[in-house]
């Protein structure tokens, strides 16, 4: 991560020399945050390759490692990918992601278009930590179903793990084709199409290719080898979505930094990470219960005064008639009744274990502690879902957060939980609930 | 949006060209009425010049052979994952823990039938063996024990396992159980965890306890409450023995590996001896399954 790396940064503001120092030291590997601003900061045009996130699901012994192999083998051919055989594949090490243990194998390769980042986990429980730990949020999956069983009693948990971890987009390879009749292929094609549709995903129109993975990984040029190989990955490209940009939506800019600039005023700092912000600006500005409204008099990025600057740049912005003792890091400037504070939220949360750092004992309701988000601290507490009496260290679960102050904070979020300095949970933000009146009490609140 | 997506799979299926197709093809009958795997179904009806019904009877007849097949290729391979099942019936009560390969197969309700038919097993298994003439009859039942122990068809649980395993296609292994059998005057309650949907008197979960208590003052309104939060407290603080009243607690109370001595899981102002002296209680026992834990040998 380059940005984290990047001790200070020397800005301008005006004839003003400022020093911005980007302090999320606890949070280091927020990639994506960092991945926005390393693309600011450097000089060099980046690559128009866009990176995506996959991940294989299947049942166990249906391909998904040869899959896997025979791809990299494929793109190793075309220059596009390191070949890794499939006896590195199973062997990947155990991986830290935020303090947190996960069993995933990632295998990296690119098509003319993109770059893949290929992640296969042994067990439903490693894909919910790679989600909660934003080690890697899945773009789309691909379901490997060998031809010669059809999918299987445990398919259904494939596709419920897929919608836990919000992937919308599956893309089926139906394997060992090498195996089997047409009939039995248009029938599982049949089969798994109706189910898909049982789940919520578009099974009618996904694509589906048919293939042997164990042939494409011999290398044969078939249309069930190297070529269905091929098909997967032209359907990788044209039916997962990029994460793009959002420009398009009222602007939000999470404040990193302030300062103010004697003669002009207080000045915000951050990443833009939705909209497009424009001069003359109406906004307000959220956060530790408070609602301010301004105006945006100037905005300065890629040192100089610009007219409007779009989601993902790092700017400065001037704002009118706000107090530098108003403000603080924390807060948001967003457009004008464009996002609401509250201090509840439904979040997904994991409980390290003793030898991540973590907790020994469980955790019961109204477990009070400080919630460590973005730039923030807010003292927090956390009620199980109704039907669960403990979450155990090493145990990951659905929970509602009650922060001591109303904040902003968007599904996807991240946050950790610490208790006297350690990180005992990390968890993501799933929904924003009305909030609730708290008046410094935490633990009186039902 | 919701209700949209759930018309489209009726639309679906019904109306397309090829789902008609699916229905009239003996293997698309054949696969959807029994579930057995495409290869399988293709067999019965080649063998049965694709008669369904002979077909599938024969799936049937083989469904054990198939299974055994399965398991036995499978044999070997790591099962770490899986479910521990507590059952009670008043003075009876087991635990019983059996393993799959993934976390996916321990979700699936075949596997949790699995658990549950072993559970029930061995309760029966534990109702007509010799109570010894202690207040508690522990018995203790390996791997091999438990395939031998039949289930409520009269097979062997062996065989279910072997059934399940031709199902999920995934390697399982029944590790082991214990049951405990108490008399009269001594209170016997289980928990386990997640606690998750409760369907029977069988509660599923990762970890599982059973508890025996001794009730001093009869009277005592809240024992039941009292007996199922100090099993939660085994599931949770996984105390490794009931502990000497006179014995010295643990110097760091993060260490305390003695029951008595820990500080109470829903009420950390009191240890787990304090609760009991205030409620008149005694401790009589206790066993804790955690799924994948290296055993050592029970009782
Ligand atoms: N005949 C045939 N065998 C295959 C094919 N793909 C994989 N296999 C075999 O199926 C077994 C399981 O494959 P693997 O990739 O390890 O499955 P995973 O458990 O899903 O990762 C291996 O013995 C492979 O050689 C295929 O397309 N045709
Ligand atoms: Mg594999």
């Amino acid at each position: 991560m380059p940005h984290c790396n990047q001790p200070k940064t020397m800005r301008f503001w005006g004839l003003f020399r400022v020093l911005v120092q980007p302090q999320r030291p606890q949070l280091a590997s927020q990639c994506q945050f960092c991945l926005t601003r390393s693309r600011f900061f450097s000089s060099q045009p980046q690559p128009d390759r866009k990176n995506v996130n996959i991940g294989t699901i299947g049942h166990v012994d249906h391909g998904k490692t040869t899959l896997t192999a025979a791809i990299t083998k494929y793109l190793h051919k075309k220059g596009l990918a390191k070949y890794v055989p499939y006896g590195e594949i199973d062997k990947a090490p155990e991986e830290k992601a935020r303090g947190i243990t996960i069993n995933a194998c990632h295998v990296g390769y690119s098509t003319e278009r993109r770059t893949y980042a290929h992640t296969d986990c042994p067990g439903h429980a490693d894909y919910i930590k790679n989600m909660i730990s934003g080690a890697s949020q899945m773009d789309g999956a691909v379901l490997v179903v060998a031809a010669t069983d059809g999918q299987m009693p445990q398919t259904r948990e494939h596709l419920l793990l897929a919608k836990q971890v919000g992937v919308s987009k599956i893309i089926v390879y139906i394997n060992k084709t090498d195996l089997v009749d047409a009939e039995v292929l248009e029938l599982v094609e049949l089969e798994i199409r109706e189910l898909l549709e049982d789940f919520g995903f578009d099974g009618a129109h996904c694509p589906l290719i048919f293939g042997s993975a164990l042939e494409a990984l011999e290398g044969q040029d078939t249309e069930r080898g190297t070529k269905s190989i091929q098909k997967l990955l032209d359907a990788l490209d044209s039916y997962i979505p990029y994460p793009e940009r959002d420009c398009k939506s009222p602007f939000m800019l999470p404040i990193d930094n302030t300062f103010s600039v004697s003669g002009r005023g207080t000045v915000v700092v951050g990443t833009l990470t939705r909209g497009t912000l424009k001069k003359n600006a109406e906004a307000e500005l959220l956060g530790f219960d408070l609602s301010l409204k301004t105006t945006v008099s100037d905005i300065q990025a890629f040192k100089q005064s610009l007219p409007e600057v779009r989601a993902g740049d790092h700017v400065g912005a001037l704002v009118r008639n706000v107090k530098l003792k108003d403000i603080k890091r924390g807060m948001v400037l967003c457009a004008p009744k464009s996002l609401k504070l509250s201090n509840r939220f439904k979040a997904s949360i994991y409980f390290l274990t003793k030898g991540e750092g973590g907790r020994s004992k469980p955790i019961a309701n109204k477990y009070c502690q400080q919630l460590f988000s973005q730039t923030w601290t807010v003292p927090c507490r956390i009620d199980l879902d109704d039907d669960v009496t403990m979450l155990m260290p090493g145990e990951y679960g659905n929970v509602k957060l009650t922060l001591l102050w109303k904040m902003v904070m968007s599904p996807g979020q991240q946050f950790t939980v610490r208790e006297n300095n350690f990180t005992v949970a990390t968890g993501i933000v799933t929904e924003t609930m009305p909030d609730v009146e708290v008046k410094g009490k935490l633990h009186l609140v039902d | 949006m919701q209700l949209i997506l759930r018309n489209i799979p009726r639309f679906f299926h019904t109306s397309t060209p090829k789902a008609l197709a699916a229905e009239k093809s003996a293997l698309g009958t054949l696969r959807k009425k029994t579930g057995y795997t495409f290869t399988n179904c293709k067999k019965a009806l080649e063998m049965h010049s694709n008669d369904i019904e002979k077909a599938e009877e024969w799936l049937k007849q083989q469904a054990q052979a198939l299974g055994w097949s399965k398991a036995t290729k499978l044999e070997g391979r790591q099962t770490t994952q899986g479910l521990i099942g507590v059952a009670i019936d008043n003075n009876n009560g087991v635990l019983v823990e059996i393993n799959c390969e993934t976390d996916f197969v321990a979700r699936n309700v075949e596997f949790e039938n699995m658990v549950k038919e072993a559970a029930e097993s061995c309760l029966n298994y534990l109702k007509n063996t010799q109570k010894s003439g202690n207040s508690i009859t522990k018995v203790g039942l390996d791997a091999d024990q438990l395939k031998t122990l039949k289930a409520s068809d009269g097979k062997s649980l062996a065989d279910k396992l072997a059934l399940m395993i031709g199902t999920v296609g995934e390697n399982a292994s029944l590790k082991r159980a214990i049951g405990i059998r108490v008399n009269n005057g001594i209170y016997l309650t289980g928990y386990a965890h997640p606690s998750g949907k409760a369907t029977s008197n069988i509660l599923l979960g990762r970890i599982g306890s059973l508890l025996a208590i001794k009730n001093l003052n009869p009277e005592n309104p809240k024992i039941e409450e009292l007996a199922k939060g100090i099993c939660q407290h085994v599931v949770g603080l996984a105390p490794k023995a009931i502990g000497h009243i006179d014995a010295k607690p643990a110097e760091n109370k993060e260490e305390e590996t003695n029951l008595i001595h820990q500080e109470y899981l829903l009420d950390d102002s009191l240890t787990v001896k304090e609760l009991l002296e205030e409620n008149q209680l005694e401790v009589v026992d206790f066993r804790r399954f955690e799924c994948g834990e290296n055993v050592e040998i029970n009782q």
